[in-house]
């Protein structure tokens, strides 16, 4: 496990998620009532069920055994760790990625800390838990100054301006221009 | 001779005022959007389907289809000035095209793919036009378990055929099939997979599912990044747009990128995105010039971009004809049509054929709206790239919640948005490609329901799958389609082992 290279400790950890959901999608298969049908209810979602569980298995297998020819690759010990990690990584994106052949290399996308990306989840959840209570404008205008804020606190006018102006555009549009009546909350 | 007249005669309703309005619109609105930097196609149509809710079938999907040709334009010009591709489809040209306005030639760039979409993209609207009154004929012969056939071609070929892991892009189909599965069953009307939630057994909204995969975890990535290294906008200067060269260095990849891009989106489950790839390679490889690709080689921007938009066109012909879509997107358009009640496939031909060749004909003026509007309008889209990510991606989240709004009109349907935004975050992050398990989802009910059907009618025997000649055929067919492709990879590995061998 030592050798576990970042994208094949990945590809471990999502081939486990990706195991128990297939598990518990297949025994929720258990409450479909029975029928006489050749084809009942519960065949498809049994056989979706077991595909993603041995899926699941096949990714986490597919990654220990990379990581067990990479470590033949690159003996133990001669290496510092991190150097071992760098080529494993190399070889692992080669076959993980699949590169396209004749190398097209594209550029890997910057990746963003979780802990914001929990908070931008966390931000977007109580939008939409608020959204039908207090209404379509207000929400909308806190959100968009929420979100704008953190990322440019210091260019807080225009957020404003933008928030207070896109809610009512987008209001306006919508519940006149295309007859999709947005909640109106507390202001109705 | 009927085509003609049919065709003709869808004209001469895409004309009318109205319809021609939408196809302008649909066009320019997606160019807008698909200017936007990490918004591709697909999140296009996600995010506009809302809009098409009150609208005459006929100009929703008019609308849309101009939607998705403009957004594919609008990916290049992103693709080109900013190297952030809206999709896998125009990754190439972030390549050689941004690499071309580095070097001031940005201006011949855009117009070499311009040009060449339009050429590619009216050619494919050829073939759609005579190619599908013969599927549709085909298909007569066609029953269930031929349906059932090809649907399952399509999911393989999607797995297969798709960039990166085999497994992961499985997983991503089978993901899709486990969400399109929840809620009554539509045989027997029993609740399956609902986990005890009634609110759940009217299924998963489609739109709702497309818009969190395709929209949420893009804007919320981008938000959670904050105030990073901010993309560097090529001008384009005032170089001419395409010199005498360029043409000529430009028509060939045209024409093969259209020929194969065309062949490529006719496979059930292929989209335009390995068109690109494919033509990519094989201008690289028939070209002369060699060196010239990745430092701004025009074959490398004209090859791609037509075999990118001949393929649209060319995915449409088993959407229409035989109700099967090619690729996510088509997934999406698919689901429009349901959503107005109508079935593509060989009915749609005979039932709504007035509806189906208004669009067809629309297709044509919206390829000429493209290029009249785009190539003189590019310096007003060009200055959407500067528009700050917080504004454009907060912006995007309240669209696709007014979008779940709209469908659900309820808290559960948003929450059902938020859920699977972060579900679609989990899977992008593990690498399972998103855009698979759209097209598995509009295709869960279609795939079941031909599946029953062929077993109900042979009482239990998967026999019919090999002595029907038809379904013969296409058994025949998907194994080359599945083996043919892993020996070109092989071959493909194999010849560049050898090169670098040589090489060194």
């Amino acid at each position: 496990m030592r050798t576990l290279t970042p994208a094949l400790r990945g590809d471990v950890i999502t081939g486990i998620a990706v195991t128990l959901v297939g598990a518990v999608y297949y025994v929720a298969t258990f409450w479909i009532q029975e029928t006489k049908n050749i084809v009942t209810p519960a065949t498809f979602p049994a056989i979706v069920g077991i595909a993603l569980l041995v899926l699941g298995l096949f990714l986490v297998g597919q990654a220990l055994y990379r990581s067990q020819k990479i470590a033949e690759v690159v003996p133990s010990g001669t290496t510092s760790a991190g150097s071992a990690s760098a080529s494993g990584g190399a070889d692992a994106s080669e076959d993980v990625v699949d590169v396209e052949p004749a190398g097209v290399v594209l550029d890997a996308p910057e990746e963003p800390k979780s802990k914001q990306v929990v908070l931008q989840f966390a931000l977007f959840f109580i939008y939409l838990g608020i959204l039908i209570p207090v209404g379509f404008l207000l929400s909308t205008a806190a959100f968009l100054m929420t979100m704008t804020s953190i990322y440019a606190p210091h260019r807080w006018v225009r957020n404003l301006i933008f928030s207070v102006l896109f809610a009512v555009v987008i209001y306006v549009a919508f519940v006149y221009g295309l007859a999709v009546y947005l909640p109106v909350g507390i202001l109705g | 001779m009927d085509t003609l007249i049919d065709l003709g005669g869808g004209f001469a309703s895409a004309l009318e005022p109205l319809s021609l309005a939408f196809a302008l619109l649909g066009v320019l609105l997606g160019t807008v959007v698909g200017v936007l930097p990490g918004i591709g196609p697909i999140s296009a149509i996600a995010i506009l389907i809302p809009v098409s809710f009150g609208m005459e079938p006929v100009h929703g999907l008019i609308l849309l289809c101009g939607i998705y040709y403009g957004s594919m334009y609008g990916g290049s010009i992103t693709a080109t000035l900013i190297k952030t591709p809206g999709e896998v489809a125009s990754a190439v040209t972030a390549i050689e095209g941004y690499e071309m306005a580095r070097r001031g030639r940005g201006k011949a760039a855009l117009a070499t793919a311009a040009i060449g979409s339009f050429l590619a993209g009216t050619l494919a609207i050829i073939g759609l036009t005579f190619l599908s009154p013969v599927l549709v004929r085909l298909a007569n012969v066609f029953g269930s378990t031929e349906y059932f056939l090809l649907m399952a071609t399509a999911l393989l070929l999607a797995s297969t055929m798709s960039s990166g892991s085999r497994a992961k892009a499985l997983i991503s189909i089978f993901i899709g099939l486990a969400v399109g599965l929840v809620g009554l069953d539509f045989q027997t009307g029993l609740p399956r997979q609902t986990f005890g939630m009634s609110l759940l057994s009217d299924g998963i909204d489609f739109t709702i599912f497309a818009m969190a995969l395709f929209a949420i975890p893009e804007a919320i990535r981008n938000l959670a990044l904050g105030r990073g290294a901010k993309d560097v906008i090529q001008s384009f200067g005032d170089d001419k747009w395409m010199t005498k060269q360029d043409w000529q260095r430009s028509a060939m990849p045209w024409a093969r990128g259209s020929v194969l891009g065309f062949i490529i989106g006719i496979l059930p489950g292929v989209g335009p995105s390995l068109a690109s790839f494919m033509s990519y390679i094989m201008e690289k490889r028939i070209s002369k010039r060699k060196s010239e690709f990745g430092h701004g080689a025009i074959e490398g921007v004209a090859g791609p971009e037509a075999a990118n938009n001949a393929g649209v066109g060319g995915a449409m012909i088993p959407l229409f004809s035989l109700g099967i879509p090619g690729s996510a997107t088509t997934a999406l358009l698919l689901f429009v049509f349901t959503m107005y009640g109508l079935q593509p496939g060989p009915l749609i031909f005979r039932d709504e054929s007035g509806l189906i060749w208004t669009i067809i004909a629309s297709m044509y003026i919206g390829n000429v709206a493209l290029i009249i509007l785009n190539l003189p309008l590019v310096g007003v889209f060009v200055k959407l790239l500067k528009m700050p990510k917080e504004i454009l991606f907060s912006s995007i989240l309240v669209l696709v919640a007014i979008g779940a709004y709209a469908i659900e009109f309820s808290l559960f349907g948003l929450m059902l948005l938020g859920i699977f935004g972060v579900i679609g975050y989990l899977m992008d992050k593990g690498g399972i490609p998103l855009a698979p398990s759209i097209l598995a989802l509009v295709l869960v009910p279609l795939l079941e329901n031909n599946f029953r059907r062929m077993l109900q009618i042979s009482g239990g025997s998967f026999m019919p799958l090999l002595t029907r000649p038809v379904s013969l055929s296409i058994i025949v067919l998907m194994v080359l389609g599945i083996v043919g492709p892993i020996i070109f990879r092989w071959w493909v590995r194999r010849r560049q082992l050898l090169a670098d061998v040589s090489v060194a």
